[in-house]
């Protein structure tokens, strides 16, 4: 009567860990997902033909087909439109799938196997604890030996030192920030960023192996396209950026218990009534991107991990029990955004170069923390991502009819348009960009719902809503302030403050929450045998660190915890 | 389900030429510049961005309208958008320089100067514009406005910095399509040297994690 012990919806963040670790306890588990699968021997032209239905072996997995399709450059991968990484189906002659969000701003998130960390920048901090402790339903304890797991699977290790951290550390201990040697952060700071990143190729440096080579050895080779997706590695399993694609993915096809069937959209979610259980999950309807066919799959439990738009999108159509806070609260750390552009000779003094190789190294690699406040962090893209993040994003309007008062630390703030432009995009290489992580506070208000009218082949639209609170919108500002005096201590002649939209949405959290809509254990209070393992359990922003490793070890706690309660297993951290 | 693309642009002139005058004034030509070599003279016009953001903005609405998963252009109503907007600047005497009346006819927007075409822009982020007067979806509906206007400067950023006027003849077809015939204009004016593979830029590090038996130190 049932297709397997779990289906797990979405192969992103959370749906990929859950599927490994339940596929390792010996379940039968099925995913499904979305978008296409790439670097997969089933797929062979993933964005223009169905090609097969399921991939059940580690060995259809494929590195040819994978840097094929992972071709580096950034408007091929990127573009919201078209690009390889998108919210869309897995044929990129379609349109991708609309969200209505009617404010400034942009919701970026990916459909495919590995979810949106294909082009994630694979930083995987802890959440602050002081986050946690007495707000959360369950302690920061409770998450450490999870979080231990996670990192040392994926694996977690601190970023190297390129021309620009070394610029930021620079800049960061001139404006008084001390040194932070810690994963559990309680105090502010700066550190390198823990990130799911491979250590740098051993021979990285010895000019005897050539490039080539070294793309096809084991280790990052720095080659700056983390948001691309990454190309450096042996073997699918070995790439270096460890979004769950490459990671988790492969590990969960290792157990053979796992089934993921990619270009399958949920569009309903089975229930049954049962004597003892009440309202209880039983199976799910999918869709099938390229065919329009429906077809259904039944199982014991069901994860869902569509992430934080979706998750909700689907029990709202699905018509599942009336909650309050289902799509409710959700944050989005408030991002924002600041450049600063040196001269060569200052460059020359403080890194022995002109340039501060923006292109060079992990996307992101070193952090300030301040909890209660949020983070900022050196983060630097190819031109054209980091043209329009730093110049052309903002809800600031235009810094040319309406520059910022004197005195404050920036020289501009807002979209920059026309000669100056083109100016500043000159010294591309001599600009350090950071982005900025706020605390962001939950509001009620901020929410995901569907459409009562506007429908594509999935049924009724997401529309999103956000808008920072106040104490949000203070810290925010703070934290501004701080990243841009690290960047005139490190001698930035001119600065940037793009001050991006509010509705840039890429830390998306807490749509479905813990304590309302999720039990401490990420089952759904109304509806049992229904699990959520995306970002949308966490019950705030955690303080505002990215947030996919607590998504993580989340999702490694609830399947320990489902194959508990209904397959009789041991809890693992009980062992 | 969409037919096969072919590589044209459906496009008409007016919206063509709407969104010249539009990159242009976000990323200007700009002959100053030619002490630095001939390239950083060029533009986003130059480099045909403005066909970038009519085809992103045809390409990216799909919602069911009866039966049927239908396509909504939206390239030729944006730009309606903006002409709606500068007449109505104009109308409120805003404008700071002398408009090219020979443009006006084909495109109110285009005949406005530079700098007064931005304020177009802001105008209509602020909203201060007759909402009912603009083309649907914008029609009533500022949070749309505010959205779009957001996303053609950004829009006209990337298309300008990434690689994508340099798949030339293909640069209009179906992503998987297309080819890429030069060295991205956009790369070469900010420096970037290209994709890679990698780069000696190792510089050392500051903290290592060590695990043992499931804990971590920090060394
Ligand atoms: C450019 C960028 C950089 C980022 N960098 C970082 C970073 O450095 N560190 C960090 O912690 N976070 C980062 N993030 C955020 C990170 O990507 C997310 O936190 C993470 O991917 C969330 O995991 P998730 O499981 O909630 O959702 P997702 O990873 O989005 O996965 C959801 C999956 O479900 C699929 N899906 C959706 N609906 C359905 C359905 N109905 N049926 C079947 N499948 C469905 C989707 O296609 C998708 O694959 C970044 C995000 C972006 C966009
Ligand atoms: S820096 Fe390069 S090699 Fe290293 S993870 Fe990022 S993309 Fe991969």
């Amino acid at each position: 009567m049932y297709d397997a012990d779990v289906i797990v919806i979405g192969s992103g963040g959370g749906g990929a860990v859950a599927a490994k670790e339940l596929g390792e306890k010996g379940l039968k588990v099925l995913v499904l997902e979305a978008g296409p699968f790439y670097g997969n021997k089933q797929w062979q032209n993933p964005n223009s033909e169905r090609g097969g239905e399921w991939s059940s072996s580690y060995h259809d997995l494929d590195i040819g087909l994978y840097k094929k399709t992972y071709n580096l450059y950034e408007n091929n991968m990127n573009d919201v439109v078209s690009g390889a990484i998108r919210f869309g189906p897995a044929d990129r002659r379609r349109d991708p799938w609309h969200r209505k969000m009617p404010q400034q701003g942009d919701i970026w998130q990916a459909s495919g196997v590995g979810g949106t960390t294909q082009h994630y920048w694979a930083q995987s901090p802890r959440a602050f604890p002081s986050a946690v402790d007495h707000i959360w339903p369950i302690s920061y304890r409770e998450l450490i030996p999870y979080y231990e797991k996670v990192e040392a699977t994926l694996p977690v290790q601190f970023s190297p030192i390129t021309p620009k951290e070394e610029l930021f550390y620079y800049g960061a201990k001139k404006a008084g920030w001390t040194l932070n040697p810690t994963l559990n952060v309680v105090t502010p700071g700066y550190r390198p960023n823990p990130n799911a990143i491979l250590p740098p190729n051993k021979h990285l440096m010895d000019p005897n192996y050539s490039m080539e080579q070294l793309n096809h050895m084991e280790g990052c080779t720095l080659q700056g396209h983390c948001v691309n997706g990454c190309t450096s590695g042996p073997s699918v399993d070995r790439i270096a950026k460890r979004g769950t694609l490459v990671s988790y993915i492969p590990l969960a096809l290792k157990t053979g218990n796992v089934s993921i069937r990619p270009n399958s959209f949920t569009i309903n979610i089975l229930t049954e009534q049962d004597p003892k259980e009440g309202l209880r999950a039983c199976g799910v309807q999918f869709r099938d991107t390229w065919t329009g066919e429906v077809g259904e799959l039944k199982a014991k439990t069901i994860v869902m991990a569509a992430g934080c738009i979706e998750s909700p999108r689907l029990w709202l159509n699905a018509g599942l029990p009336y909650n309050a806070w289902v799509g409710r609260g959700l944050t989005n750390h408030y991002f924002d955004w600041v450049g600063g552009v040196f001269d060569e000779k200052d460059l020359l003094s403080i890194l022995g170069t002109t340039s501060v190789f923006p292109y060079a190294g992990h996307t992101s690699g070193a952090r300030v923390d301040i909890p209660g406040i949020g983070i900022f962090q050196v983060s630097c893209l190819s031109p054209g991502l980091m043209s329009f993040l730093t110049y052309g994003f903002s809800e600031a309007g235009y810094n040319a009819l309406r520059p910022p008062e004197p005195g404050e630390p920036w020289n501009m703030r807002g979209r920059v348009v026309g000669p100056e432009l083109k100016e500043l995009m000159k010294h591309y290489s001599q600009t350090m960009t950071m982005l900025l992580l706020t605390d962001d506070e939950v509001r009620y208000s901020n929410r995901v719902e569907v459409d009562p009218l506007l429908k594509d082949e999935n049924g009724p639209i997401p529309v999103i809503h956000y808008s920072p609170s106040a104490k949000t919108l203070q810290r925010r500002d703070k934290l501004a302030r701080y990243a841009c005096e690290t960047l005139q201590h490190a001698g930035a002649k001119k600065i940037i403050r793009s001050d991006l939209p509010t509705g840039f949405l890429l830390h998306i959290e807490s749509t479905m929450r813990m304590g309302h809509v999720v039990d401490s254990n990420c089952e759904a209070y109304q509806v049992k045998r229904l699990y959520i393992a995306d970002n949308s359990v966490h019950f705030n922003g955690i303080g505002g660190p990215n947030p996919t490793l607590t998504t993580q070890a989340l999702a490694t706690r609830t399947a320990d915890k489902l194959a508990h309660k209904y397959f009789g297993h041991s809890i693992e951290t009980d062992k | 389900m969409q037919e096969a693309e072919n590589c044209q642009l459906p496009a008409d002139n007016q919206t063509l030429v709407t969104f010249r005058a539009l990159v242009e004034a976000i990323v200007p030509h700009t002959p100053e510049l030619a002490g630095f070599g001939e390239l950083q003279t060029l533009g986003a016009a130059d480099l045909g961005v403005h066909y970038y953001l009519a085809w992103e903005l045809d390409h990216t609405l799909a919602l069911f309208f009866g039966i049927h998963l239908t396509n909504f252009p939206l390239a030729a109503s944006t730009a309606r958008l903006l002409n709606v907007g500068a007449v109505q600047f104009a109308a409120a005497s805003q404008l700071i320089q002398p408009i090219n009346c020979s443009h006006w006819v084909i495109s109110p927007f285009s005949a406005l100067a530079p700098l007064d075409r931005i304020r177009v822009l802001a105008m209509l982020e602020q909203l201060r514009v007759d909402l009912g007067t603009l083309p649907p979806p914008y029609q009533n509906n500022g949070g749309n406005v505010k959205f779009i206007i957001d996303y053609l400067n950004r829009a006209t950023l990337f298309g300008t910095y990434s690689e994508w006027s340099a798949y030339g003849s293909t640069r209009l077809c179906t992503p998987t399509e297309r080819v890429l015939q030069s060295f991205p204009i956009g790369w070469e004016q900010s420096g970037y040297p290209g994709v890679s593979l990698g780069y000696r830029a190792l510089r050392g590090f500051l903290l290592t994690i060590v695990r043992d038996k499931g804990v971590s130190t920090i060394v």
